[in-house]
């Protein structure tokens, strides 16, 4: 990619070059030079339009920026920390008084190769369940005070050295250790993972402690969806041994170990699927069309 | 003579080195002062290399075998001979226990750890050589929590990078019912509820056979199943006398546990049995249900095939949605689907064989226990403003913090003063 292009933007296509392509796809360099010249017009088409929408809304944005002045920069207009711009943002919200660049969030799009039939592609969307981070309030806490004047806060320093914070919207779980990190967990999705964060940093802040909002991370996506057949494991377990691992006597579904991307997926007979160990959302999506071929390969009984 | 010294009482250079026993010493010559005296003990960097090292960083125990592993390979080798193993089984699984053992992480966890581990070398070799031994029996033996063994189990897999293939259910079979205590006369045992073993296994395997093609199998636990499967074949190889007895005295019978999942399986396979029973003709005048169904098992497995061919079909769950939807639009209009497959039989509507069922495990076939609504798409950005209001509903209001110190200290009075005057 040619510098001076932002490669995280979030308005970025699912599909394009960062997201590898189905396992069909031929690796021919003059395929993916036609994809970055591509990414390279549409992001700049982007940019343009971008700009002239933010400067439209950037009154609103910076009123919000001056509230949030302890957060830490950059919250821009396209502000986001560069660690979420890996994830689809597919749901990001259109700026006040701006109209969405792409149509409704949840539906992918198209990966750019023109050697890809349509019919490659599931059609399935995993939903995402779960989403842990992890933020670094940069100051030490002292969780009796904290437990004391909150009201959603519980604290058994016997069982647990930390914190457990609930709020209701979006509803997480945060545990607050007294060197200042913190786990938020129980989210939906990477922005509302984020959001969630950033109202416990409020709520900390509230209480009197100089919180700040540094190194926000996501560590762990989890993501399930249905293939609404069943699935012959045992067939699934002699074919792809070296990834799979069926043991009935301990478990109902078998563990996939995807070298490419690193996901675990847990397959069942009822044709359920579980995905974890992503730290982007594209993982999630590009593991489930690696295996959905390889399961409608289990499809017909004997 | 060294240069530069002075005795400090008398101020002469005459300074000797002499060794009072062992100890060196620097002595004026003159007047016998004693100027410099060596150290009796030597200093903690003078012994930098005689110093003690514990053993756990020392090499020595990669040279030699620990106690402890001693202990564990003569466990490994106990286990087989308990187990009743072929000798080149014991060399394999002892072999897995040293490898084991040379990971740091192995040679120092816990005592019960490394007993569980004996349990999963021999089970590993086992799989290996396709001998069908259950993680239950040797939890058993061990005395283990199957917890416990099943974190070693895919730790110990995952880090010797083993390939462990997996249990072989007609090998199982073979072995579990040749364990039951029914093929001999024994006092306990009543004449009738003797069986033959041959006629008893086959019929086993056959049944378990076809709870494998019919989706009971899969994600299951196989044991129950094959209790299951053999409570039948016993049954119906003798049933005008069988059919009284229940699952649970079977067991006790033929000696051996009952696992809690055995009835359920058992419903499941009769619920199959009738299924295909519905398909041929002699038996669907009979009406059965599930006990007189094991009467005819005989007739059932012999054309198990084309039975399971006609009584089921593929589905998923969209077809079946589909058609439950068609069926709760009309009576009539539902049975279209099936009734234009059937027209060609041209059987009057009560000796038409019943509609396919679908063949689908039972977990996709039993309505789902709650139903999960897809979560509304969230236009969240993640940067949105935070208003002070809703931070505030999170923190307690001062006469709050002061009604909680209160009470909580009410609280510790009572505990430390049990018995108020």
């Amino acid at each position: 990619m040619t510098p001076g292009i932002p490669i995280f933007s979030p308005m970025m296509p699912y599909g394009t070059g960062l997201t590898p392509q189905p396992i069909q796809n031929t690796n021919s360099l003059s395929i993916l030079e036609e994809q970055q010249r591509q990414q390279q017009q549409q992001q700049q088409q982007q940019q343009q339009q971008q700009q002239q929408q933010q400067q439209a809304a950037v009154t609103t944005v910076t009123a919000a920026v001056q509230q949030s002045a302890s957060q830490q920069a950059p919250q821009g207009a396209s502000g986001q920390t560069p660690q979420l711009f890996h994830s689809q943002t597919l749901t990001t919200a259109p700026l006040p008084g701006t109209t969405p660049l792409y149509p409704s969030p949840m539906t992918p799009m198209t990966p750019i190769t023109p050697a890809t039939p349509a019919s490659e592609s599931s059609g399935i969307v995993p939903q995402l369940q779960n989403i842990v981070s992890t933020v670094n309030l940069g100051c030490k806490l002292d969780l009796k005070t904290i437990a004391l004047r909150a009201r959603n806060a519980e604290y058994n320093p016997k069982r647990f050295a930390a914190v457990i914070m609930r709020i209701r919207e979006p509803r997480t779980t945060a545990l607050i250790f007294s060197s200042g990190k913190m786990v938020c967990t129980g989210a939906k999705s990477e922005e509302q993972s984020r959001l969630a964060a950033r109202k416990y940093a409020r709520v900390v802040q509230k209480l009197g402690f100089p919180a700040k909002f540094l190194d926000f991370k996501i560590q762990n996506m989890v993501g399930s969806c249905d293939v609404k057949f069943p699935i012959r494991l045992e067939g699934l377990v002699l074919t792809h041994q070296q990834f799979s691992s069926y043991e009935p006597e301990l478990f109902p579904g078998l563990i996939y170990r995807m070298i490419k991307p690193r996901i675990v997926l847990l397959i069942f007979v009822s044709g359920k699927v579980v995905l974890t160990g992503a730290k982007v959302r594209a993982e999630i999506y590009e593991a489930f069309e690696n295996i959905y071929p390889i399961l409608k390969g289990f499809r017909k009984t004997t | 003579m060294p240069g530069g010294g002075r005795c400090p009482d008398c101020g002469s250079t005459e300074l000797v080195e002499d060794a009072h026993y062992s100890q060196s010493q620097l002595v004026c010559s003159d007047c016998g002062c004693v100027v410099t005296e060596g150290v009796l003990t030597t200093t903690f960097s003078d012994e930098g290399n005689l110093r003690e090292v514990a053993y756990s960083r020392s090499t020595g125990e990669n040279e030699q075998v620990t106690r402890s592993q001693q202990r564990g390979l003569r466990r490994v080798r106990d286990l087989c001979r308990v187990l009743q193993l072929p000798s080149t089984f014991e060399d394999t699984a002892v072999a897995y226990y040293q490898k084991a053992y040379q990971h740091p992480g192995i040679r120092a966890a816990r005592l019960q750890k490394k007993e569980v581990l004996v349990g999963c070398c021999v089970l590993i070799t086992c799989r290996q050589h396709n001998w069908p031994l259950t993680m239950g029996t040797i939890c058993t033996l061990l005395y283990a929590d199957l917890d416990m063994f099943s974190g070693t189990y895919m730790q110990i897999v995952k880090l010797l990078g083993l390939d462990v293939p997996s249990l072989c259910l007609a090998d199982l079979v073979k072995t579990y019912c040749s364990s039951f205590k029914l093929f001999q006369a024994s006092p306990s045992l009543p004449a009738k509820y003797m069986e033959d073993k041959e006629k008893m296994l086959s019929r086993t395997l056959q049944l378990v056979e076809l709870a494998d093609e019919t989706w009971l199998v899969t994600g299951r636990h196989p044991l129950p199943v094959i209790t299951a499967a053999a409570f039948l074949a016993w049954q119906s190889l003798q049933p005008s006398a069988r059919l009284t007895c229940s699952l649970a005295r079977f067991c006790k019978l033929a000696n051996v546990d009952l696992p809690y999942p055995a009835s359920s399986r058992l419903q499941e396979l009769l619920a199959v049995l009738l299924r295909m029973a519905e398909q041929l003709a002699w038996l669907q005048v009979l009406k059965l249900d599930k006990r007189s169904v094991v009467k005819h098992i005989s007739d059932l497995l012999q054309h198990r095939h084309t039975l399971i061919r006609k009584a089921f079909r593929e589905g998923t769950l969209e077809v079946e949605a589909l058609e439950k939807e068609l069926q709760g639009r009309g009576p009539g209009q539902g049975q279209g689907k099936e009734e234009v497959g059937n027209s060609a039989s041209e059987l009057p509507e009560g000796k038409r064989p019943a509609s396919p069922a679908l063949l689908l495990p039972p977990c996709m076939l039993k309505p789902p226990k709650r139903v999960c609504p897809a979560p509304p798409a969230s236009t969240v950005t993640g940067d949105e403003n935070i208003s002070d209001s809703e931070i505030e509903q999170y923190l307690r209001t001062p006469q709050e913090v002061r009604d909680f110190l209160r009470a909580q200290a009410a609280g510790q009075a009572a505990t430390s003063n049990p018995n108020p005057p």
